[in-house]
């Protein structure tokens, strides 16, 4: 055996990284994919029942108004301004925690929270918005499954983001809570992302049928 | 000393004497570091990969002698004609509790806790990339698993076969708790499936050791990657689906309610968009073990290794595109059905690659005929007979012929006990020395082998022609007038065959972990990184991860093939390397044992289980496991500094930079 060996020393590389540097984002990425799954098989279901129908969406079931089965288009379309919105506002949070910015990270954390909590609120009222129950027919059964499925994402995202905000304000700023926040970033944009052409699906689509 | 440096920053590679790098201080402390804490608390708080895939592999087990079990008392019941031994309602709790148990307490389970056994250790890594995660996905498996068996013994085993077809599974044909069991196991088993996936992959792109570019990747771990995206894409189908089902018969909702505009074949499509990947999901690890234990034991480096993997991607592409082969029964459009006959009859050509590519190996080379190699040769027999009664199924015409007969039923189990459980045996030969220390005894094991090889034949040949007679599967007895009770009987004669088969195995295992004879490092001079650490492998499977210099590392090393130092011994610390090339990246500490693992999967637990009765589960049970989730997330300790704010900044920024300009390679 020779006395001698070759090795890699690696004691002076970083200890720290973003995004496809660190496994955190990876495993961040993988998870989105499930969902994404998730939401084409919803999606799907949603296509599939359509053909059941005679006229889609089914008349409204309750006896008040028999007329317009569309889904109200109101409150939706706020929701839909509110999450672009809040997503906009992550971009800078991630760039500021890039930078380690803590003031900037704190600002916009607050303002995406309060977003969220108004999504959140009107998410609420867009269960009564597209007037049909759950129990009512398969339309109705496909579209509170899409709903709520968001919604909870809606509301583990609102969590994180909490948690992460009383992190920020109660400690120094960490370069792994910095790398989380970036991850939260990115689970923040697919929430909005993965609605649009949903809400283009539960709300436009029938529009046009 | 030559020294030179890499391209990257901080790494520095030269030659250094023995006596230097092998420093019985650093093993100490590393012991001190990685090893488990003693005691009950210290089981259940445990996060290592090697503690946690043991247990998969070992409940798999176990699990598998239960479906075992199962399968023995239905052939009992059909060895003869109007047999009394089970009625016509624990006859349907059996099959659907054997089904459901090999498919999703055993193959899947113990195919992936291999994987998370093997996949650190052969890509040179000390621990998975979530640990934490992993544990959890273990428990919600157990208690997935638990909750079926609970039920079964109940007397709410469930009855509607493994996929839980609807109208029958529906509110309507099914009242009682039966199907919600079933569908609830489901929810807990993918979610496990989905968790191991999700740490498999991750493991494999971020933390192979330096030189291990995926172009060097070993066989398994390829089919271990391939199979975790299978599992990314398949499984959320069959949770929804499960999913869908249970909120029909909970909150009358109209997913698969015709009357109101639901539709049963979109259960069926929702199903077999996962069923039929799953079959691969269980097929194609196993593919990882006979190409692993063909190269092993033909002293050779695998025949086409880029047409094996490029054919394992293609199945893994292909099998999403069959699933309606097990719908040709249903009223589906002409066109629909020869392409997917076409697409089933596709699926023959990267599996043919890939059966070429092993025998081109054994051919030529020094066949060393041991136990292992033994398993693989059988599973190229059987499974190539189950791919030819495939055939007949893939066509529409004689598919409708023997639809749900005991032709179906020697088919799958050809495939999938030829194309799964045969090298599942090999593997668990080839693996034991690193597991225990010791190896298998070569007579038990070959007489394991052929009462396996006899048994299984004998027990499914005949149902071949059963089928072609016209017996039905799930049917608790027969007429002696139909003239099926004499393959019935040797059916079950097989069955005592394959019973005896299993018990050898278990003695052998019993015998060899007392009195085997001592493996050492690498008994059968093979060629891939876990046995390049002692056996069985301390807790942080390497003193140095060794960087490799080509596909069958062990076989191709030199003093000039470099061994990882600088990684912290005090901390949990593993080498983080670019996706593509593994040229090293980071240090990354990896979080330690957790106890919140466990309590979030009870949280999980809870919600799934009172879910069966009340719909106010589901938010109570969320908040459980958010509150769980913090326990697991809050940081014990305060935030670490790492050199100063200045240094960091400085870094941060290049670092951002690189990537903005896209430089930074992944
Ligand atoms: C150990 C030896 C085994 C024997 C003797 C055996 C026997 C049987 C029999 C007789 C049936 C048909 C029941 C019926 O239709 O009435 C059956 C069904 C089935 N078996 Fe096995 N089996 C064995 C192992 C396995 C394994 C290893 C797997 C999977 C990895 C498996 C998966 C299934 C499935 C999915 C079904 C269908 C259940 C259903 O109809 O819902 N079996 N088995
Ligand atoms: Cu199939």
């Amino acid at each position: 055996m020779r006395e001698e060996q070759m090795v890699l020393d690696v004691k002076g590389l970083p200890e720290h990284g973003f995004d496809t540097r660190e496994p955190m984002w990876w495993g961040n990425l993988l998870l989105l994919l499930i969902e994404t799954m998730t939401f084409v098989i919803a999606g799907a279901a949603f296509f599939y029942v359509s053909q059941n129908f005679n006229i889609w969406p089914p008349p409204r079931t309750e006896t008040y108004s028999q007329l317009n089965p569309l889904p109200g288009l109101g409150n939706p379309t706020a929701n839909l301004i509110a999450l672009i919105v809040s997503a906009s506002v992550m971009i800078w949070v991630d760039r500021s925690a890039r930078r380690a910015d803590k003031r900037a990270i704190k600002i916009g954390l607050l303002i995406c929270l309060l977003l969220n909590l108004g999504s959140i609120t009107l998410r609420a009222f867009e269960f009564m918005s597209i007037h049909v129950r759950w129990n009512s027919n398969a339309y109705g059964s496909v579209l509170w499954a899409i709903l709520i499925l968001h919604l909870m994402h809606l509301i583990v995202e609102t969590a994180e983001a909490f948690i992460l905000s009383v992190y920020t304000f109660n400690r120094p700023l960490d370069p792994r809570h910095r790398l989380d926040i970036t991850v939260l970033a990115v689970y923040w944009y697919w929430v909005t992302i993965i609605w649009i052409p949903l809400y283009l699906m539960i709300y436009l689509g029938p529009r046009f049928h | 000393m030559s020294k030179t440096k890499e391209e990257n920053v901080g790494v520095v590679r030269e030659m250094r004497p023995r006596s230097e790098i092998d420093e019985s201080s650093e093993r100490q402390e590393l012991e001190r570091t990685w090893r488990a804490i003693p005691g009950l608390w210290g089981w259940l708080s445990n996060t290592n990969h090697k503690d946690i895939a043991m247990r998969y592999i070992v409940t798999a087990f176990i699990f598998f002698l239960l479906g075992g079990l199962e399968a023995a008392l239905m052939r009992l019941q059909l060895s003869k004609p109007e047999n009394t031994l089970l009625g016509p309602d624990l006859y349907n709790q059996i099959f659907t509790t054997h089904g459901t148990t090999m498919m999703f307490l055993f193959a899947v389970p113990i195919l992936e806790g291999i994987g998370l056994y093997f996949v650190p250790m052969m890509v040179g890594t000390r621990n998975v990339s979530f640990p934490r995660l992993n544990a959890f996905g273990y428990y919600c498996y157990l208690l997935g698993g638990l909750f079926l068996y609970a039920g079964f013994l109940l007397n709410v085993g469930p009855d509607t076969g493994w996929f839980s077809y609807v109208p029958l599974a529906g509110p309507e044909f099914s009242p009682g708790k039966r199907v919600d069991i079933w569908a609830q196991m489901i929810t807990f088993t993918e979610i496990s499936a989905l968790v191991g996936a999700v740490v498999i992959i991750t493991t494999i792109f971020k933390q192979r050791v330096p030189g291990m570019s995926l172009n060097r990747l070993p066989l398994f771990v390829w089919s271990e990657l391939v199979t975790s995206f299978m599992i990314i894409f398949a499984m959320p189908a069959v949770m929804m689906g499960s999913g869908m089902l249970a909120m029909d018969r909970l909150v009358s909702t109209h997913f698969f309610n015709p009357a109101e505009g639901g539709d049963a074949i979109l259960y069926q499509h929702i199903f077999w968009f996962f069923g039929h990947p799953e079959v691969y999901i269980i097929f194609i690890p196993a593919t990882g073990f006979v190409s692993t234990i063909i190269a092993t034991f033909t002293r050779r480096e695998t025949f086409g290794y880029l047409a094996l993997v490029l054919s394992l991607i293609a199945v893994g592409f292909i099998g999403f595109g069959l699933w309606v082969h097990h719908m040709f029964a249903t009223p589906l459009p002409q066109l629909g059905q020869s392409f997917f006959t076409g697409a089933s009859m596709m699926i023959a050509i990267p599996n043919g690659v890939q059966i070429f590519c092993w025998l081109a190996t054994l051919w030529g080379g020094k066949v060393n005929l041991k136990t292992p190699l033994l398993f693989v040769l059988g599973f190229v027999f059987i499974f190539v007979l189950g791919g030819l009664s495939g055939i007949v199924l893939a066509s529409v015409p004689t598919d409708l012929q023997v639809h749900d007969t005991y032709f179906v039923v020697a088919h799958f189990h050809y495939v999938l006990i030829g194309g799964a459980v045969f090298p599942l045996f090999g593997a668990l030969y080839y693996w034991f020395p690193k597991w225990t220390g010791r190896m298998m005894s070569e007579h038990l094991g070959k007489l394991n082998f052929w009462l396996l090889f006899a048994g299984f034949n004998l027990t499914f040949f005949p149902m071949h022609q059963l089928g072609l007679r016209g017996m039905p599967r799930r049917v608790y007895t027969y007429l002696p007038e139909m003239n099926w009770a004499s393959f019935n009987l040797v059916a079950t004669i097989g069955a005592g065959v394959m019973f005896l088969s299993v018990l050898t195995f278990l003695i052998n295992v019993w015998v060899s972990r007392r009195s085997g004879a001592v493996a050492g490092a690498n008994p059968w001079n093979a060629a891939t990184l876990e046995w390049a650490t002692e056996s069985p492998a301390p807790a942080y499977n390497f003193i140095h991860p060794p960087a490799v210099n080509g596909r069958y590392p062990l076989w191709t090393r030199t003093a000039e093939t470099p061994v990882v130092t600088g990684l912290s011994a005090e901390r949990r610390e593993v080498l983080l390397t670019s996706v593509v090339d593994a040229l090293p990246q980071q240090r990354h500490e990896l979080h330690g044992h957790s106890i919140w693992p466990l309590v979030t999967s009870f949280a999980v637990g809870v919600t799934l289980i009172f879910g069966i009765f009340t719909p106010w589960a589901y938010p109570v049970g969320s908040a459980l496991m958010l509150l769980a989730l913090y326990g697991w997330f809050w940081p014990k300790e305060g935030p670490k500094q790492y050199g100063t704010k200045e240094e960091q900044k400085l870094f941060f920024k290049h670092q951002t930079e690189l990537s903005l300009r896209g430089q930074d390679p992944i």
